[in-house]
């Protein structure tokens, strides 16, 4: 099983929730984040107009999905996350050993 | 459901315990002379609730501790085994006597004490002592029931503006109608207790409801409760339950207040210091601590005393008196359509007060006079809003928000309209089938237009109804780095007046409706998205100086001082010519000051060294008016020297600096470099205060330069006044100086506030 985390832009998220869905994927974890990626201190120009970036808000997106299904899941947050423009984020994924679902104690695969 | 199952159940308790008192006896050596089984509290009152505990006294006297230990045990192990919750105390009598004496809980508990077993003499000389104390001791007492009080609605908060509420413990629940009874015990004070008749009937009913429907002995009604309690209790919907329940609370925190209040007016009565009546305007004064209106004075030709006495309660953090307002509401008359400028500006500063607002909203609205003048309002009493977002009412809701706008009003140009705009933004709610904001929008125009707005300030505030979840929603859910997003919302705001207000009526909201709904990180992509749509307007373009009349240029050509007074009501209309020179405003301002006359707002120009200034002040009901000719006089000598005016206002300022006051935001002094004219501009934004004016201009012409003119205006208690500035050559200043005299200014008005 893998974690896959996605930092996104925050209007992003319902194109996000809505391509999961279509794949298949029902569960996940939201939450709001702060943070900077290379573009910290930089003027930017973007469409011609040019903007100063400091600590910029964020959507971070957790869920876990079958080894086997992880590069599509990749591919599906980032295909739905891209605006092409700087600050689209990041997605990256790690591998989980052990989950359980707190209310039936099933663990692995049952439990995603 | 009701009383009947109640006294039923507790009956049944009665005849258990009975059971298991005497099953402890025949185990025990305790002789029954020795001990006595009583019921305290609720329990006390024989009326019980599905999943209350039971509280229960033994009294003996003087057992071992080891007898008592066995019996005790012997007692009550059934009850533990079963999962029963038991509440119980083991006293002598003079334990229960020094106890009772500094704790409020013991007292209250053992005045509905009830004898249940053993020995009734332990138990009636409990229940004769409890009430014999309480009756003697009740000035002691009292300090610690208010206290009690105080503490609970803090942590509890108001059963009737909260989305899930603690039927016991927040204010004008169950536990405030205990309070109550035992205070009528004492018979210090009257109390209607009949009053609380039909809301503790149907708290109680709520409560075995809900102790039904969850199987626990919780108080809080939940969300995810209401509809299950609702149906039980045969009510339409929970909508229709949560209403009723705040209708009970609010009866029930009527007369908690109703009796504090005469309580402190009996303390008062024996104490034999005479309070003081202070004259504060036009039948308004100060007594004890409050804001009332004269016994004597006839409200009916005054429409507008009721906001008046309410703007200087809540601006002076004290209470509006019970007795004004039970008066204003039976000798009601309703103000004219449109409102006079002063009845608007007594609604502004009573929304800007911050805090203590509340309370004196809260006194007029049970009186039901914020519906007589605002009939929008009834509308949205109570009204509950069913999501997990909310935690109050909308009436609340919108209070907290104006409440949190109070703290914005300097980040705006216009804090009167974001004020008024807070305490109505949601007045569109609660109506099936419509947008609240569209139809929130519909309802503030002319309801501004009624409030004696002018028309673009109306459509300002409707637009400020229609677009107040804009913002937000935009920052959130489309992409502002897109140029698009930003001239999208640029093209929906229009101005940047309008934008600042709403990013001020964002926070305000997103802060009132709680954490889950306005975190730091949406807050952060609002100012953004602000900062950027602000980048790609123009900016705010201050008002030109005045311009003159016609028969100003006349009287400035005959280049001698005049003075002018026409009276206007409430306020005095204040015509000044005079020859220009350095100080003048501090001068001018000087004299109006020692005269009491509160500068409301005004316009000045110099033009060929003289200046022209139209003042419109207010006059201090308690001095009498200055006549034209002593204004001019005294105008005239100040121009040589204000020396001894010096002394008189400084007095004056510490005068009023020691009056109680609420807490504003500090000032901000900005300096407009960017706009070229002939004068610098300075608009300096803050809390209205006496001789401000004054302080101002002094500070100025201490720095060293000229005011060639100024606008002056107060919003409400809210002063806000542009000052056209040069060097004494007669050039606008360079941007730094510039700088340096707004970083000057704000430091001298915030210190001294």
């Amino acid at each position: 099983m893998k974690l896959i985390t996605a930092i996104i832009k925050p209007f992003k998220l319902d194109d996000v929730k809505n391509a999961l869905n279509a794949f298949g994927i029902t569960g996940m974890t939201v939450s709001e984040a702060m943070g900077f990626g290379r573009t910290r201190g930089h003027t930017e120009v973007y469409r011609g107009a040019e903007y100063t970036i400091d600590l910029i808000p964020k959507i971070r997106l957790e869920v876990v999905v079958d080894s086997a299904d992880a590069e599509k899941v990749i591919d599906v947050i980032v295909k739905a996350a891209s605006t092409g423009a700087i600050g689209d984020g990041k997605v990256w994924a790690v591998p989980v050993d052990h989950i359980v679902r707190v209310r039936t104690g099933e663990r692995g695969l049952d439990a995603i | 459901m009701g009383t009947r199952e109640r006294r039923e159940r507790s009956d049944a308790n009665d005849a258990m315990l009975a059971q298991l008192f005497q099953g402890a006896l025949t185990v025990s050596s305790i002789n029954p002379a020795q001990i006595s089984l009583a019921a305290v509290g609720g329990y006390g009152r024989g009326e019980l609730s599905p999943g209350s505990d039971l509280d229960l006294l033994f009294t003996h006297s003087g057992l071992s501790e080891k007898d008592l230990a066995a019996f005790i045990k012997a007692m009550l192990n059934p009850l533990w085994s079963d999962g029963r919750q038991v509440d119980y105390s083991v006293r002598t009598p003079a334990e229960s006597k020094a106890v009772s004496r500094g704790d409020i809980k013991v007292i209250l508990g053992l005045l509905d004490m009830r004898h249940l077993q053993g020995n009734e003499a332990l138990t009636s000389k409990i229940q004769a002592m409890a009430r014999s104390q309480w009756r003697r001791k009740i000035h002691n007492y009292l300090p610690m029931v208010r206290s009690s009080v105080d503490v609970r609605a803090d942590q509890f908060g108001e059963l009737a503006f909260l989305l899930e509420p603690d039927l016991k413990e927040s204010r004008g629940g169950l536990r405030d109608i205990t309070t109550i009874r035992a205070l009528a015990k004492s018979e210090f004070v009257e109390i209607e207790l009949e009053r609380l008749a039909t809301a503790e009937a149907l708290l109680a009913n709520v409560r075995d409801e809900l102790h039904h429907v969850t199987k626990r002995g919780r108080d809080q009604l939940l969300l995810t409760e209401q509809d299950a309690v609702a149906a039980h209790m045969e009510f339409a919907d929970a909508d229709a339950l949560m209403l009723e329940l705040s209708r009970s609370a609010r009866a029930v925190d009527y007369v908690m207040q109703l009796t504090w209040h005469r309580i402190e007016e009996r303390l008062h009565r024996i104490s034999l210091k005479r309070p003081r009546r202070t004259l504060l305007a036009k039948g308004v004064e100060r007594y004890r601590n409050e804001i009332s209106i004269p016994a004597e004075y006839d409200t009916t030709p005054d429409p507008g005393v009721g906001l008046r006495a309410a703007a200087f309660a809540a601006q002076r953090g004290m209470r509006l008196s019970l007795e004004s307002a039970l008066r204003l509401s039976k000798y009601f008359t309703d103000l004219p359509t449109p409102w006079p400028a002063q009845s608007r500006d007594d609604l502004v500063a009573l929304i800007g007060a911050g805090e203590s607002m509340i309370d004196v909203f809260e006194v007029l609205d049970q009186e039901g006079l914020i519906s007589r003048w605002i009939p929008e309002w009834e509308h949205v009493r109570f009204l509950p809003q069913r999501n997990v977002l909310h935690h109050h009412t909308v009436d609340r809701h919108m209070l907290e928000t104006a409440v949190l706008a109070a703290a914005l009003t300097r980040e705006v140009h216009r804090p009167d309209l974001l004020l008024v705009g807070a305490l109505f933004h949601d007045i569109g709610k609660g109506y099936e089938g419509r947008d609240h904001s569209e139809y929130g929008a519909e309802l503030i125009v002319p309801l501004a237009l009624r409030l004696g707005f002018n028309e673009e300030d109306a459509q300002t505030l409707g637009a400020m109804i229609t677009h107040h979840l804009l913002l937000p929603s935009i920052a959130t859910r489309r992409d502002i780095d897109d140029p698009q997003t930003i001239e999208y919302t640029k093209s929906v705001v229009g101005s940047a007046e309008l934008l600042e207000l709403l990013h001020g009526l964002s926070i305000a909201d997103g802060e009132a409706t709680g954490r889950t709904a306005w975190t730091e990180w949406k807050a952060s992509l609002v100012a953004e998205l602000v900062a950027r749509t602000r980048a790609a307007m123009k900016g705010i373009t201050p008002p030109p100086q005045p311009e003159l009349t016609q028969a100003q240029l006349a009287k400035v050509n005959r280049k001698e001082l005049s003075v002018e007074i026409v009276h206007r009501g409430e306020f005095l209309d204040i015509e000044i010519i005079v020859p220009d020179s350095p100080g003048l405003l501090s001068a001018v301002t000087a004299v109006l000051t020692v005269n009491r006359m509160d500068v409301r707002s005004a316009k000045t120009r110099t033009v060929h060294d003289f200046a022209v200034m139209n003042w419109i002040v207010s006059i201090d009901v308690n001095v009498p008016v200055t006549s034209q000719s002593r204004l001019h006089d005294m105008v005239e000598r100040a121009l040589e020297s204000t020396e001894d005016l010096t002394l008189r206002i400084n007095d004056r300022i510490r005068t009023y600096a020691r009056r109680p006051g609420i807490p504003v935001p500090p000032p901000v002094v900005t300096a407009i470099n960017q706009i070229v004219t002939d004068a610098t501009i300075l608009e300096v934004r803050m809390h209205d205060r006496p001789a401000l004016l004054h302080t101002i201009a002094t500070a100025i012409s201490d720095f060293g330069v000229d005011i060639r003119g100024a606008i002056v205006s107060t919003l409400g208690a809210e002063a806000f006044d542009t000052l056209y500035i040069t060097d004494l050559a007669g050039a606008p200043l360079s941007p730094e100086r510039a700088d340096e005299l707004a970083q000057e200014l704000a430091t001298i008005l915030g210190g001294k506030d």
